[in-house]
């Protein structure tokens, strides 16, 4: 084959495999205008309707509420933990430092339906044990999105921290600057673009989790996933379409700002 | 043992604080850690010992310490096929996924220059974070009977196949799911391979298949591995797109986890489950890895 061939054949495949993977999210965004009432091909006539019946779904509006409420906390949650923890892990020596980065890293390798079932059960018993409500109530939430949050977060930050430049944070310390001083005058600015998007990254991996928190909502405290979902298992209408559409400007914006702070595929 | 005086705790504390240095890096990694132990890696262990408990219709705790829930899991036919179609379903999807995402990822590397490559691959990493719930609505607008992909091939003249609530959806939906992780994954492997080696085989007369074969390939191995084995646990792992895509008759793992766990309320068979997947998963996985490990080192001898 020519090199010109070559390049047309990674060419095509390319192609049809970015329509492939963009594709979902173009025909939902478009079937959210459509009239017809029982989401199908082809268009019956274009409205904006189904933006009004969703902002009127209970479920959905008290599930993104419920979501964003989550999501920021999760995100205030994971950089509390996560910035100390990417310090630690960067600059500190201590023994057993690659078990306790493997361990910090743990929650994005296990499995979400394996850790939120285990975490389902956990919660129970300690319901039992101390006679309090965990699962199904907004504290068993924020625990384990924070879990979800946090390795993202430690990976962003510790990347940053590793190639930040030492050799400015120890000219700091000679000039007398105490360690204190130096955390807050030089190794967090330098670091900023990285929290900025590891922000904005646990926020939208909080927003869409569904496996975890499948076993962790109540009644009457669902998350925006999971009511899609259960909205999902009995119709197929605008309704969920123009929630879709709506999610999809969340998130994407989210990314596109976050990206500009630090490569998205850093993350990966 | 003396007790110190408040003054004297005061003194010491205020020396340690003087001494210059980072702050401490155990202090740092400790409440996130806490963390981790108390939310992941405690719950892990009690439903690890909770598959060895007794089950009692209508009661939560029963101690035991019996196989009886991995005897049954084995026994049960039904089980046994939904285990064989996660694993079946898994590899299908992997293997399109290695098929597809590689051309996508060498294109991205040695054809597009560098201001598309980073457009092209926010285009990519984009759709994966929208969230599995949307993403399966959307194929389900698609596959649907009236979907789109219905409406195109009667256009065309053709009856369209019925593919909602079919393995192939499913495994269409998978795909979607995992290929930008592929992609990524091959992108930053192939990354560090130097083009020189594929220009020199190319100067020497290979054909572009076989310097793929003989140079890209061996030395891509470790990032092909990586998103293969990612692809797979994802997909032994996947919820929504057999829930929603595969339909009430179409069973995979991890539904059926939740299905014991939370609905039949059964945990000490649905924490067998659970472990069951995680196993199979870990050792086929870890198996592979072996495998390809040792072939690599012989294809760079």
């Amino acid at each position: 084959m020519s090199r010109a061939g070559i390049r047309r054949t990674y060419g095509a495949i390319s192609g049809a495999v970015l329509v492939f993977i963009v594709l979902p999210l173009v025909v939902i965004v478009w079937v959210s205008f459509f009239a017809n009432r029982i989401l199908a091909f082809p268009a019956s006539g274009y409205t904006l309707d189904w933006y009004a019946r969703a902002l009127d779904t209970d479920a959905f509006r008290d599930g993104f509420v419920t979501s964003v409420e989550t999501a920021l906390f999760a995100t205030a949650a994971s950089l509390t933990l996560g910035v100390p923890a990417s310090l630690g892990l960067v600059r500190g020596r201590f023994p057993g430092r690659d078990a306790v980065q493997a361990l910090l890293l743990a929650p994005m390798v296990v499995p979400g339906i394996v850790g939120g079932a285990a975490l389902f059960i956990a919660f129970i018993e300690v319901e039992a044990l101390l006679d309090i409500q965990v699962a199904g109530t907004l504290g068993g939430l924020l625990v384990a999105h924070t879990l979800i949050a946090l390795p993202w977060t430690i990976r962003l930050v510790s990347a940053s921290l590793a190639s930040a430049d030492r050799a400015i944070e120890e000219a700091a310390a000679s000039l007398g600057a105490d360690p204190l001083t130096v955390l807050r005058r030089v190794t967090l600015p330098a670091i900023r673009p990285a929290i900025v998007a590891a922000a904005l990254f646990s926020f939208v991996i909080s927003f869409i989790d569904l496996e975890k928190s499948i076993f962790l909502v109540g009644p009457g405290r669902t998350t925006l996933q999971i009511a899609l979902v259960n909205y999902l298992e009995w119709n197929l209408d605008g309704t969920v379409a123009a929630v879709a559409a709506v999610q999809i400007l969340i998130v994407g914006t989210a990314l596109l700002v976050s990206d500009r702070y630090a490569r998205l595929a850093q993350a990966f | 043992m003396a007790t110190l005086a408040r003054s004297e705790v005061l003194a010491l504390d205020r020396a340690a604080r003087a001494r210059p240095r980072i702050p401490s890096g155990v202090g740092g990694v400790l409440p996130g850690t806490l963390l981790v132990v108390l939310a992941l890696l405690g719950p892990l262990a009690l439903m690890l010992r909770y598959s060895f408990n007794r089950f009692v219709p209508g009661e939560l705790m029963v101690e035991g310490l019996t196989l009886a829930n991995y005897a049954k899991f084995l026994h049960d036919s039904f089980y046994r096929d939904v285990l064989l179609t996660t694993l079946w379903v898994a590899a299908l999807s992997t293997l399109i996924c290695l098929v597809l995402g590689f051309p996508v990822a060498y294109a991205l590397v040695r054809q597009v220059g560098p201001r598309w490559k980073s457009k092209l691959l926010i285009l990519i990493i984009l759709p994966l974070l929208m969230g599995n719930a949307v993403r399966t609505a959307a194929w389900m607008v698609i596959l649907g009977d009236k979907g789109l992909l219905a409406a195109l091939l009667s256009g065309m003249g053709l009856t369209p196949p019925r593919l909602m609530y079919t393995p192939s959806a499913v495994v269409i939906g998978l795909v979607s799911v995992t290929l930008p992780f592929m992609i990524v994954t091959l992108q930053s492997v192939l990354e560090r391979i130097d083009p020189v080696l594929e220009e020199a085989a190319e100067s020497l007369g290979a054909g572009h298949l076989t310097i793929l074969r003989r140079v890209v390939l061996p030395l891509a191995l470790p990032g092909l591995l990586a998103g293969t084995m990612l692809c797979f646990i994802l997909s032994m792992n996947a919820y929504a797109t057999p829930v929603l895509i595969g339909g009430p008759q179409f069973h995979m793992m991890a539904p059926e986890v939740y299905q014991q766990v939370a609905k039949a309320m059964n945990w000490p068979f649905g924490a067998a489950l659970a472990f069951v997947l995680m196993t199979v998963t870990l050792v086929l996985t870890t198996t592979a890895n072996v495998l390809v490990q040792r072939r690599y080192r012989r294809w760079s001898e």
